[in-house]
């Protein structure tokens, strides 16, 4: 990386959100860079498969969705950089960015950084991580073939990843906190078509997971917040909702909300000019890769803008 | 430069596809195992990684050591093919 380079555009994560929004500045001849420290796709990378983006009518795999995305945004000269973030600081008209590749310095930040999967804090959480305690079905799932799973969560990524280990697992419980699944009503219907292999226990905390000679042997739950229940299984895939990417922002001035996600106003601009937010990690998105896309080319046009503002007012 | 590369990795698995990547783009050549293709092999994943999960890499250096790394890891994956 050259240090003394000035870049026009440099979005901090390569998902959707960032994909999008480079589409549309490369477009426009705007240099743009792309840092990510995952996946180039993001979450719609790690999903399985995508039935409600808008073009693709007997949907996509979103492995091959984010292939696509990154394609589009390479045509017009997008740069991807597999690098992660770890602060940034405005100082005068730009922005400083420290990264595992060094300081990065750019007029316009993006950030779209989306979110992580959030864990349980119960024993055995840790210890038996990638030994039988997963957050990715499509990544580990292929290891269960022919074997029990535990499911945690109710959510839409809890319903979709237990369908999907449906491929591979014989038998799976699915333990919901609530009284009901949070998962959407078609989401719900797939769990139900696959009631001979998944099955679905309400109102059950999980405590604890157990293991035997370095791998998962059973889970142990809490029915109705007070019988003890035990689940055998060879592993547990964890999907109880998603924590905002932000840490990184610590420091750096931009305003988060209360749960941490990023604020902005109707242009996707946050408190300190210059820094644009959109995608998952924005107080008041909707989560969805559409959304996402839609986002990031809103993002993009504001951009343009403002370096427009800039350019005329430092000629 | 490493002997030898080789990852295991599944069909469905977007940190496999970026192991991939980032040692394309390094310009390091690698041999591919996918257990969703080779189920057999997943075993031979598991044995040398501990790990119930992929990618799993394996560095053969000139020297004939090994270095197995789990995950997409560039702060381990980098030095262990310089
Ligand atoms: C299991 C699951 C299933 C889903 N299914 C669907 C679906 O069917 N349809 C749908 O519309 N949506 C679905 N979603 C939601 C969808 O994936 C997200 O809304 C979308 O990916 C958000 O895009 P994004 O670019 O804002 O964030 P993300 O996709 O989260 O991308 C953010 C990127 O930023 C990177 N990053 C984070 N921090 C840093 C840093 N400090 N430095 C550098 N890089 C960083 C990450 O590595 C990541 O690649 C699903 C989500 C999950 C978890």
């Amino acid at each position: 990386m050259n240090e003394n380079e000035v870049h026009d555009v440099v979005t901090i994560g390569a998902g959707p959100t960032a994909l999008t929004a480079a589409i549309y500045t490369t477009r426009e001849d705007i240099e743009t860079l792309l840092l990510d420290k995952g996946a180039i796709g993001g979450l719609a990378a790690i999903t399985d498969w995508v039935d409600n983006y808008p073009g693709f009518p007997e949907g996509i795999a979103g492995l091959e969705l984010a292939d696509r995305l990154q394609k589009q945004a390479e045509r017009f000269g997008a740069k991807i950089d597999f690098a992660e973030v770890s602060s940034l600081a405005k100082k005068g008209n730009v922005i400083e960015l420290d990264t595992t590749d060094g300081k990065i310095v750019a007029k316009a930040v993006l950030i779209a950084t989306g979110s992580d999967y959030k864990r349980l804090g119960i024993p055995g959480e840790d210890e038996y991580y990638a030994r039988g305690v997963h957050f990715c079905a499509t990544c580990d799932g292929a290891f269960y073939r022919d074997r029990k799973l535990v499911v945690v969560g109710g959510g839409n990524s809890a319903a979709q990843e237990a369908v999907f280990l449906t491929r591979y697992a014989t038998h799976i419980d699915m333990l919901v906190r609530g009284p009901k699944m949070r998962a959407s009503d078609v989401l719900q219907k797939e769990v139900t078509k696959h009631s001979d292999k998944i099955t679905v226990h309400y109102n059950t905390s999980t405590d604890k997971i157990l293991g035997k000679d370095s791998k998962v042997v059973a889970v142990e739950g809490t029915e109705n917040a007070k019988k003890k229940v035990t689940f055998e299984t060879d592993g547990v895939f964890i999907f109880i909702g998603l924590k905002p990417n932000t840490t990184f922002l610590a420091g750096s001035g931009v305003e988060l909300d209360e749960i941490g996600l990023v604020k902005t106003d109707e242009e996707l601009h946050t408190n300190v000019a210059g820094i644009f937010c959109a995608g998952d990690v924005r107080s008041g998105a909707t989560m969805q890769i559409a959304s996402a896309a839609g986002e990031g080319a809103t993002a993009a046009l504001n951009i343009r803008k403002y370096l427009e503002e800039l350019e005329r007012n430092n000629p | 430069m490493p002997k030898n590369i080789t990852i295991f990795t599944t069909n469905t698995c977007a940190y496999c596809v970026m192991v991939k990547k980032w040692l394309g783009a390094k310009g390091y050549n690698f041999e591919e195992v996918n257990i969703d293709q080779q189920p057999e092999r997943q075993k031979d994943a598991y044995e040398l990684s501990g790990q119930l999960a992929v990618p799993v890499t394996v560095v053969t250096k000139e020297d004939d050591t090994r270095e197995v790394i789990v995950g997409y890891n560039l702060a381990r994956l980098a030095p262990a093919v310089s």
